[in-house]
């Protein structure tokens, strides 16, 4: 029986839960210490709001156990009804009462005697004083955000569980309603779980993110870690753009066809090389010995994409300044430029 | 999203099985009892006796059914899609004679077409003579027809409504003539509402009672009441029978909706409109007619029956039997039996639709099936089968002559009718927002009395409504079990009216009409256009 660390506000070890004999999350195990917020990222479909809603109780997993500030709630025949975990969440559609106003929604979860006096300290945290009697259907998208955060809040929870809930917000809103509830869970302290799909998202909120596949977490690390130290060639292109970039390598260098490639960890041999776009400069055509050419090219405002094919038609991403512009046909010579990069052995073809 | 992670509660499960027991209990007794009856419905089925019934039966569903689906579709198509004046009147109108009761709308007809009547009298003062007979088949069929086809107009009107144009522009641009774009484009899209209306008509006409019994056609519900006293062996022989129809369109229903399933229901912005250019007057003449035929026409003989009454025993003739006093235990019946009804229906028919929309349970298929399907059971049927119990059965004695039996057998009948609003009322309560409330630490009784009860109410109560506007109408049961001290508007109505009462016959009619014309229009009506 694993020893639940004292840190740890949550602790979820081993869960496993199938679906009418799918399995939909396979022995995910995750620690999320007092005030601390973790990610959980991952495509679509891939388990992870099954995986919160277990942690909410609002499914049962099949195995594994939970924990809630030391306390067991599910696992080895213990159950704790959802009503009884103490745990917030805002779900992604929000799910506000539409039946109900702004007051009796946010204060829904609070004890009869404390509750106008809770509802308007948590609308005003959440920067939507004095909005008590308008109904849900009369605000705005992040107003109704708003309202589910305070919702969730406002019975004071141990944790806080989010299931992408900015996922309903239009594009521009988005980001500036994510700064405000990073500095709110911050101020307040609160643990929480982000489920998001949302690579940008993931790293901005969380202090470490977990990135989830198929139902199993394949890497849990801080946002800098999953970026520069991808755990395999999925999770790296999954959190941003790559070129996996064949080279052979000799200890901590690689060797392609556009030059060496300073790796994290030692290599022999055949190896895959996950290349940034923005470790890569392009070097136009000064009458030198010009190794790839310009396949597409897009501008995207402060930076544009290259995409650039070597002879044998190996291609690789460069980012490069909005001021540098080139055309497909164009001769380049691509140049390494980064921080040491990660590396995956490559099967060799028989 | 997935809500089948917890297993749905035994309670809900005992809950949902007792009821179904109690839906199946009328049909299945008529078919014990035939059996330990030694009734022979086989050998009764190729008598003279039954043949006759059967085929008339069936004969006046045919052509019942036909005509409605024509006339049905035909006006809505008018109301819908054309370009004839004061469209919203007509959408408002055409739905009302389903405020009549048949038997009432039979008597309306007999009274109104027949020589001696409101019709014959006008022409007499213009000098022309008038002998069409309303009655037997030919009354049956235009009574039924006229206080049915609603039931293919509103699905139809609603249909047509929301068809998206953008179909029908395409056909005309590619080349095709307005009466080719009705027939390829438009009908095809329209043939689930008008066979699933047709259907309904079909089976109303198979059980209905008042207008067959008013214009002595002899049908098996008819020949089973006529019957019912003094040869109990050949009217449980004839029940059976119907019970066998009945069934059997039920049957055809369920291959109906589901061939058709596919026509998703789509919602348009704007229906495309067409000209009807010269035949305008024709059309409009048309729907003056019906509504003349179906509306105005019986309500004015109402009317005319009561203010005659009323003017003869103020000129010192015969008194009328109706004092201002009787007027309100009736009505006060009718409202109250018919509301008892509709609460309970939907409280007993809750928990079954949680199984299925909620828990995907098998007990809560079997339950809808069960429930949904007792709807087809024809009131006689109910009303002979609970009869007999009380008065063969120990058990059944005790509950003879009560309200109890009688909004028992009230649910048996409509009850059904509030299965379909029950789930889209529960499926409208998302589970979203209940996991949120137990996240919340709010219990299940919490939850279902601030979450799920108001959420579902304007659901639920549309489906206590059209149990309600059944129940007022109701008259076969009501005439065979309900309590002796328990008189209803419907069974005053028919009363008067069998034993020739026209003032009194006029003035229940009357009665009945304006509150199931309220309960109408608030449920039905209003309901159609939120369907938009």
């Amino acid at each position: 029986m694993a020893l639940v660390p004292p840190v740890s506000l949550l602790s979820v070890q081993n869960v496993s839960k199938s679906f009418e004999g799918t399995t939909v999350i396979e022995d995910c195990s995750l620690d999320v210490g007092w005030g601390e917020m973790v990610s959980l990222l991952g495509p679509s479909g891939c388990g992870k709001t099954t995986l919160l809603r277990i942690i909410a109780g609002l499914e049962r997993a099949d195995r594994g156990t939970i924990h809630i500030s030391g306390t067991q709630v599910a696992g080895n025949g213990t159950w704790v009804r959802p009503e009884d975990r103490h745990v917030g969440m805002v779900f992604q559609d929000w799910a506000l009462f539409p039946h109900l106003d702004v007051s009796r929604n946010v204060g829904y979860g609070v004890p009869r005697g404390k509750r106008a006096e809770e509802v308007a300290k948590t609308l005003e945290l959440v920067n939507l004083p004095g909005m008590q009697n308008r109904m849900p259907e009369t605000l705005s998208g992040g107003q109704q955000q708003r309202v589910a955060l305070a919702r969730a809040l406002a019975p004071r929870p141990t944790a806080l569980l989010l299931d992408e809930p900015f996922s309903n917000l239009d594009s521009a809103l988005r980001r500036d309603v994510r700064t405000e509830v990073r500095q709110l869970l911050r101020t307040t302290g609160m643990t929480a779980v982000f489920v998001t799909h949302d690579r940008e998202e993931a790293l901005v909120l969380g202090d470490r993110v977990a990135v989830m596949d198929a139902g199993r977490i394949v890497q849990i690390g801080s946002p800098a870690e999953i970026y520069q130290k991808p755990a395999n060639p999925w999770v790296a292109a999954f959190i941003g753009a790559v070129s996996m970039y064949p080279a052979d390598a000799n200890g901590h260098t690689a060797h392609s066809d556009f030059g060496s490639i300073p790796l994290l960890d030692s290599h022999q041999g055949p190896v895959e090389v996950a290349v940034r776009p923005e470790d890569v400069e392009l070097r136009p055509d000064t009458g030198g010995n010009p190794t790839h050419t310009v396949e597409d090219f897009e501008f995207q405002g402060a930076d544009s994409m290259v995409t650039v094919a070597s002879p044998a038609g190996i291609r690789l991403l460069a980012r490069v300044s909005g001021t540098q512009s080139f055309t497909p046909g164009d001769r380049v010579s691509p140049v390494y430029s980064g921080s040491p990069a990660a590396a995956f052995a490559r099967p060799v073809a028989n | 999203m997935r809500s089948t992670a917890f297993r749905s509660p035994v309670l809900l499960k005992v809950v949902a099985i007792v009821v179904t027991a109690a839906f199946a209990f009328p049909a299945g007794y008529l078919v014990w009892r035939n059996f330990t009856f030694h009734s022979d419905p086989l050998g009764v089925l190729f008598s003279q006796r039954t043949q006759g019934p059967l085929l008339r039966t069936l004969w006046l569903a045919v052509l019942v059914s036909t005509s409605t689906a024509v006339f049905g579709t035909a006006l809505a198509w008018l109301t819908t899609r054309c370009d004839v004046p004061l469209k919203r009147m007509w959408q408002a109108l055409l739905p009302l004679p389903l405020v009549f009761p048949t038997f009432i709308g039979a008597a309306a007809l007999i009274r109104t077409l027949n020589p001696g009547g409101l019709l014959s009298d006008w022409l007499d003062n213009l000098g022309l003579v008038w002998d069409v007979e309303v009655r037997g088949l030919f009354g049956a069929w235009l009574a039924l027809t006229l206080f049915t086809y609603p039931y293919v107009y509103l699905p139809v009107a609603a249909r047509l409504r929301r068809l998206p144009g953008s179909a029908e522009e395409t056909a005309r641009l590619l080349g095709d003539s307005p009466l080719n774009i009705i027939r390829r484009v438009v009908l095809p899209q329209t043939a689930t509402a008008i066979s699933a209306g047709t259907l309904l008509v079909f089976l109303y006409a198979i059980s209905d009672f008042g207008a067959v019994q008013l214009m002595r056609y002899d049908t098996l519900s008819r020949a089973i009441y006529t019957t019912r006293l003094n040869n109990q062996t050949v009217s449980m022989a004839l029940s059976v029978i119907l019970l066998v129809l009945a069934a059997a369109v039920v049957l055809v229903e369920r291959g109906v909706t589901r061939r058709f399933e596919h026509a998703a229901p789509v919602r348009s912005r704007r229906p495309v409109i067409y000209r009807l250019g010269r035949a305008k007057p024709i059309a409009v003449a048309f729907l003056v007619g019906a509504v003349a035929l179906a509306l105005l026409g019986p309500m004015a003989s109402l009317a005319d029956w009561t203010i005659d009454g009323i003017r003869l025993e103020a000129s010192g003739g015969r008194d009328l039997l109706v004092g201002w006093d009787d007027v309100w235990s009736p009505t006060w019946h009718t409202a109250y039996g018919s509301v008892l009804a509709a609460v309970v229906s939907v409280a007993v028919v809750l928990p079954a639709a949680y199984l299925v929309v909620r828990y995907r349970s098998r007990i809560g298929t079997v339950a809808n099936a069960v429930i949904v399907s007792a709807f087809a059971l024809p009131g006689i049927l109910i009303g002979l089968a609970l009869l007999f119990w009380t008065l063969k059965t120990d058990i059944g004695s005790h509950l003879r002559n009560t309200l109890v039996l009688l909004v028992f057998a009230y649910i048996v009948r409509f009850g059904g009718q509030t299965m379909r609003t029950s789930q889209v009322a529960v499926a409208a309560v998302s589970s979203r927002l209940t996991d949120a409330a137990r996240t919340m630490g709010a219990s299940w009784l919490r939850r279902f009395r601030s979450l799920e009860l108001p959420l579902m109410a304007p659901g639920l109560l549309a489906g206590g409504g059209l149990v309600m506007l059944s129940v007022m109408k109701e008259l076969p049961i009501t005439l065979l079990i309900a309590p002796f001290d328990f008189p209803t508007l419907t069974t005053k109505a028919f009363n008067s009216i069998e034993e020739a009462f026209v003032a009194e016959a006029g003035i229940w009619s009357g009665l009945l009409v304006l509150l199931s014309g309220v309960m109408t229009w608030f449920f039905i009506v209003r309901r159609a256009e939120h369907f938009d």
